[in-house]
C-alpha cells in the first residue's frame, strides 16, 4: 500500500469577486461623495445606509482606503469653507447664532459620516495612523471655522463683549453662550484655553482693576467689600452657567487679586470705615465679609490680624496708662473685661472663631496688661469689690462667669506672684471683717487659681480659710467653757491666724481698754491651755468692734468701728476733751494709723462722733478732740470705717514691691538649685533661660536678679565656677 | 408585536426575515444603520437589504442574533452554538 498522502483540512480564504472594473474606485467614491453632500444638505433620507456602508467597506477592502480618506478630507473641507462663508456673512448679533446652528449641523453630519465610514475608522485609520473621522471633523472645523482669521477675532470679541455687557447689568443669551463655550471645549481644552480663556482672563483683569480703582475712590470700606463680594459671586455664577468648571479657580483668582489683594492695605486702613472703625463699631457683617474675602488671598489674614493687633495694643495701652482710669481700679478692670468681651464676640461672630485671631487677641492683652505694673493689684481689687458687694443677689452661674473672666485676665499677667500678694491682703481683709458675700464664691476663686497655678500658689490662701474655721470652733469652745464666768463684759471674737499664711505686718499692739484686756487675757489662758507650745500676739490693727453709745439727747447708736477707733472712743468714756498727744500716749497707736482713725471719727460728715478743734480736714499734733454730743444720724447702726479696699498709696506700693522682690529670691534660688542638681554643669545663659521657663507661670524673673542669686549660691558653696571655662557653673553636692 | 420593535432583513435572493430590533442590534453595523441620526432609508422604512448576503447565511445570522441575545453573557461552553454540516458550508 503506497502511503496515501494525508490531506490537511484547510479553510480557503474567502474569495471576493475581484473587481475588474478599473473605474470601480472612482465610481464608488462618487456615490459616497454624493452621499456626503446630501448629508450636509439635510437630504439623507433617501440614502441607503447599507449601500453606503458596503461601498465604504469594499473600498477599504480593495486598498482604496487612502483615496476614501483623502476624499473625505477634501469634501469636508470644501463644505466647511462654505459654512465659514455663511457664518462670516451673518450680521451682528446673528453671528453667534449662525455659528451655533452650523456647529449643530456639522456635528450631526459628522456623526452620520462616521457611522457609514465605520469600517474605515476601525481598520484603515489605526493601521495607517490617521486621525479618526470624528476627531478629523473637529480638527477641520477648528482649522476652517474657528481659526479662519475673519471668524477667530470676531468670535472672541463677541464673546468678550457679551460678558462685558452682562457685567454691566444687561441680560444676555446664556444658553447660546453655553453652547459656544461648549463647542470650544469640545474642540479640545487647548482651543478653549488659547482662543477664549486666556484673553477672557486678561480682559477681566483689566476690567476689575479699573472697576476696583473706581470703587475705592468713591466707596467706603464696607461698601467696597460688598461690591467685591457680589462680583465674586457673579463670576462664580457665570462659570457655573456657561464656562468650563476649571475656569472658576482662574477667574476668581483674577477677581481676588484685582479687587482684594491689590487694595488690601488701603481697604484695611481706610479712614472712617476701615478695619479699625469696624472693630470699634462692632460691624459684624462687614467684618465677617472682610474675613471671608481676605481669606481668599495670600497675606489676607495676616493683614487683618496685624491691624487688629496693633489697634488692640494701641487702645489697650491707652487704657492702662491713662491716669484717669487708674483712679478707679474696679472701673479699670471692668473696662478691660468689656474690651475682651467685645473682641471675643467679634472673633466669634465675624471671624469664624479663628484660632490665630484668638491668639492675636490674647497676645495683645498680655502685652498691654503688663505695661502697667499695677495691673495685678487692680485685678485683685476688682475681685475684692465683686466678692464684697458686687455679687450680692447674683446667681451662682453669674458669679462663675465673672470669676472666669477675671481668671482670663489673670492668665495674661506676668507677675502672678504680685497678684497673689495683693489677693492675700484683700482676702485677709475680707475674711477678718466678715465682708465676704459668699463663701462659695471665695472658694470657687481659690479653686480656679489652684487649677491655674498649682497647689503651691494657693496653699496659703487655703490656710487662711482653715484658720477662719478653726477660730470659729475655738470661740465656741471658749464661750462654752467660760460661760459661767462671763458677766456683762464685752463679747470677744478672736481669729487665730497662722503666721506665714496671713499677710500680717509686725505691729506693736496698742493699749487696749481694761475691759477688753481682761477678756483677752482669759482667752489667752484658754487657748494656750488647749494648745501648748504656741505664742499669741494681738493684731490690733486688723480688728473691728461694735460699740453702743448714747448721745446728747439720749439717742442710742450702735457704732461699727475698727479696734483702734474703739480704743480712742473708749477714752471718751471718762473724759470729754482730749488732745492728740493725750490720745497717742494713752493708746500707743502708731501715728499714721491714729491720724487716719481720728480723721474718720471727726472729719467725715454724718459720722463725726468726735468734734475737733480747730475744725479742719487734717489732723495736726496739737488738735484737741471733744465728744460730739450733738451727733445725729437716721440710722441706729452707724458704720465708721476707714475706707477699705483702697488701692495702695505710693509708699505702700513701693513696700509691697520690695516684699515681692524679697519673696522672689528664694524661689529663684530654688529653681537654680533644682536645675543644677539635674544638669550638674551648665553655662550661664542656659541657666537664665531655664529659670525663666520654670518660673514663668508665676513671674518673669529679671536676668540681673538671677545673676545675683547665682553669685549668692556660689558664695554659699552650692555652685562653683568651672576652673577652665569661667562661663560654666558646677553643682556641688 | 409593534412594527417599531421589529426590523425586516432582506437577503440577496429577496427572502425577508422579520426579527426583533433588539436581536438585530446585536450587530453593531445594523445598530448604526438603525440609529444613525439624519434618517437614512433603513431607519425610515425599518428594513435593510443585503444584496451580498445569501438567504441561508442571513438565516443563520438571524439565528445567531437570537442565540447571542439570550446566551452571550453566559459561558460559551455551557450553551454551545449548534454547529452542523450546514453551518460549515455557510462558512
Amino acid at each position: 500500500m503506497s502511503a496515501q498522502k494525508k490531506r490537511n483540512f484547510k479553510i480557503e480564504a474567502f474569495k471576493h469577486r475581484v473587481e475588474v472594473d478599473p473605474k470601480y474606485a472612482e465610481k464608488t467614491w462618487k456615490i459616497l461623495e454624493h452621499a456626503i453632500h446630501e448629508i450636509y444638505n439635510h437630504n439623507a433620507s433617501g440614502l441607503s445606509f447599507e449601500e453606503l456602508y458596503r461601498n465604504a467597506y469594499n473600498m477599504v477592502l480593495h486598498k482604496y482606503g487612502e483615496k476614501l480618506y483623502s476624499g473625505l478630507v477634501t469634501t469636508m473641507t470644501w463644505h466647511l469653507k462654505e459654512i465659514a462663508k455663511s457664518i462670516e456673512a451673518a450680521q451682528g448679533g446673528l453671528f453667534l447664532e449662525e455659528l451655533n446652528r452650523k456647529w449643530g449641523d456639522h456635528n450631526k453630519a459628522l456623526q452620520m459620516i462616521r457611522d457609514i465610514l465605520m469600517y474605515m475608522d476601525r481598520t484603515f485609520v489605526p493601521s495607517n495612523h490617521k486621525t479618526p473621522v470624528h476627531e478629523l471633523g473637529l480638527n477641520l472645523w477648528r482649522d476652517n471655522i474657528i481659526h479662519s482669521h475673519k471668524i477667530q477675532t470676531r468670535l472672541l470679541d463677541t464673546l468678550l463683549d457679551l460678558i462685558h455687557r452682562e457685567r454691566k447689568g444687561e441680560v444676555i443669551n446664556r444658553g447660546l453662550m453655553r453652547n459656544i463655550t461648549k463647542m470650544l471645549m469640545d474642540l479640545g481644552s487647548s482651543v478653549y484655553q488659547e482662543d477664549f480663556e486666556r484673553p477672557f482672563l486678561e480682559v477681566s483683569a483689566s476690567f476689575y482693576s479699573g472697576e476696583s480703582q473706581q470703587f475705592i475712590e468713591c466707596c467706603d470700606c464696607g461698601d467696597y467689600l460688598k461690591k467685591a463680594e457680589r462680583r465674586l459671586n457673579e463670576e462664580m455664577e457665570r462659570v457655573s452657567h456657561y464656562l468650563d468648571a476649571k475656569s472658576e479657580a482662574k477667574i476668581t483668582s483674577v477677581v481676588e487679586k484685582e479687587m482684594i489683594a491689590n487694595h488690601m492695605q488701603r481697604l484695611v486702613h481706610m479712614e472712617n470705615s476701615g478695619l479699625v472703625n469696624m472693630l470699634v463699631d462692632d460691624k459684624y457683617e462687614d467684618l465677617s465679609r472682610m474675613y471671608n474675602l481676605f481669606r481668599r488671598v495670600p497675606e489676607g489674614f495676616s493683614t487683618i490680624r496685624d491691624v487688629m493687633t496693633s489697634h488692640l495694643r494701641e487702645t489697650g495701652k491707652q487704657l492702662v496708662i491713662d491716669p484717669d482710669r487708674l483712679r478707679d481700679p474696679v472701673d479699670f478692670v471692668q473696662r478691660l473685661l468689656d474690651m475682651k468681651d467685645k473682641h471675643d464676640k467679634i472673633i466669634n461672630v465675624a471671624f469664624n472663631n479663628d484660632k490665630t485671631f484668638q491668639n492675636a487677641l490674647n497676645s495683645s492683652f498680655e502685652y498691654f496688661i503688663n505695661l502697667n505694673n499695677r495691673s495685678p493689684e487692680f485685678i485683685s481689687l476688682y475681685v475684692d469689690d465683686k466678692l464684697r458687694k458686687g455679687l450680692k443677689g447674683v446667681t451662682e452661674e453669674d458669679v462663675e462667669v465673672v470669676l472666669d473672666k477675671v481668671m482670663m485676665l489673670f492668665r495674661y499677667l506676668q507677675e502672678k506672684d504680685v497678684f497673689e500678694k495683693y489677693y492675700k491682703q484683700h482676702l485677709a481683709k475680707r475674711l477678718l471683717s466678715g465682708k465676704t458675700v459668699s463663701d462659695d464664691a471665695e472658694r470657687s476663686m481659690i479653686v480656679k487659681l489652684k487649677t491655674e497655678c498649682g497647689y503651691q500658689f494657693t496653699s496659703k490662701l487655703e490656710g487662711m480659710f482653715t484658720d477662719m474655721r478653726t477660730s470659729q470652733d475655738t470661740m465656741q469652745g471658749f464661750y462654752a467653757s467660760q460661760y459661767s464666768e462671763m458677766g456683762d463684759g464685752p463679747t470677744l471674737a478672736v481669729q487665730v491666724l497662722t503666721t506665714g499664711s496671713w499677710p500680717t505686718q509686725p505691729s506693736t499692739p496698742c493699749n487696749l481698754p481694761a475691759e477688753i484686756l481682761s477678756v483677752c487675757e482669759k482667752f489667752r489662758a484658754y487657748y494656750l491651755g488647749t494648745h501648748t507650745g504656741r505664742r499669741l500676739t494681738w493684731q490690733t490693727n486688723m480688728g473691728t468692734a461694735d460699740i453702743k453709745a448714747t448721745f446728747g439727747k439720749g439717742q442710742k447708736h450702735e457704732l461699727n468701728v475698727s479696734t483702734y477707733q474703739m480704743c480712742v472712743l473708749m477714752l471718751f468714756n471718762s473724759e470729754d476733751c482730749l488732745s492728740y498727744k493725750e490720745i497717742e500716749q494713752a493708746t500707743e497707736i502708731p501715728a499714721s494709723d491714729l491720724k487716719r482713725c481720728l480723721q474718720s471719727l471727726a472729719c467725715v460728715k454724718g459720722k463725726n462722733v468726735l468734734r475737733k478743734e480747730p475744725m479742719s480736714k487734717d489732723i495736726a499734733e496739737d488738735d484737741a478732740f471733744y465728744f460730739n454730743d450733738k451727733f445725729t444720724s437716721k440710722f441706729i447702726k452707724v458704720k465708721i470705717g476707714t475706707v477699705v479696699a483702697q488701692k495702695e498709696s505710693e509708699p505702700e506700693k513701693h513696700e509691697t514691691r520690695q516684699r515681692v522682690e524679697e519673696d522672689r529670691k528664694p524661689q529663684i534660688e530654688a529653681a537654680i538649685v533644682r536645675i543644677m542638681k539635674s544638669r550638674r554643669v551648665l553655662d550661664h545663659n542656659s541657666i537664665v533661660t531655664e529659670v525663666t521657663t520654670q518660673l514663668q507661670s508665676r513671674f518673669l524673673p529679671n536676668p540681673v536678679v538671677i545673676k545675683k542669686r547665682i553669685e549668692s549660691l556660689i558664695e554659699r558653696e552650692f555652685l562653683e565656677r568651672d576652673k577652665a571655662d569661667r562661663k560654666l557653673y558646677r553643682y556641688l553636692a | 408585536m409593534k412594527k417599531e420593535d421589529t426590523v425586516k432583513l432582506i437577503s440577496a435572493e429577496g427572502f425577508e426575515f422579520v426579527i426583533d430590533k433588539k436581536a438585530a442590534m446585536v450587530s453593531h453595523t445594523i445598530r448604526n444603520m438603525l440609529t444613525s441620526p439624519g434618517g437614512f432609508a433603513e431607519t425610515q422604512l425599518g428594513e435593510v437589504t443585503f444584496p451580498e448576503i445569501s438567504t441561508p447565511i442571513l438565516e443563520k445570522v438571524c439565528q445567531y442574533f437570537y442565540w447571542s441575545l439570550q446566551y452571550a453573557r453566559f459561558l460559551f461552553s455551557l450553551f454551545p452554538i449548534p454547529i452542523n454540516a450546514f453551518s460549515l458550508t455557510t462558512l
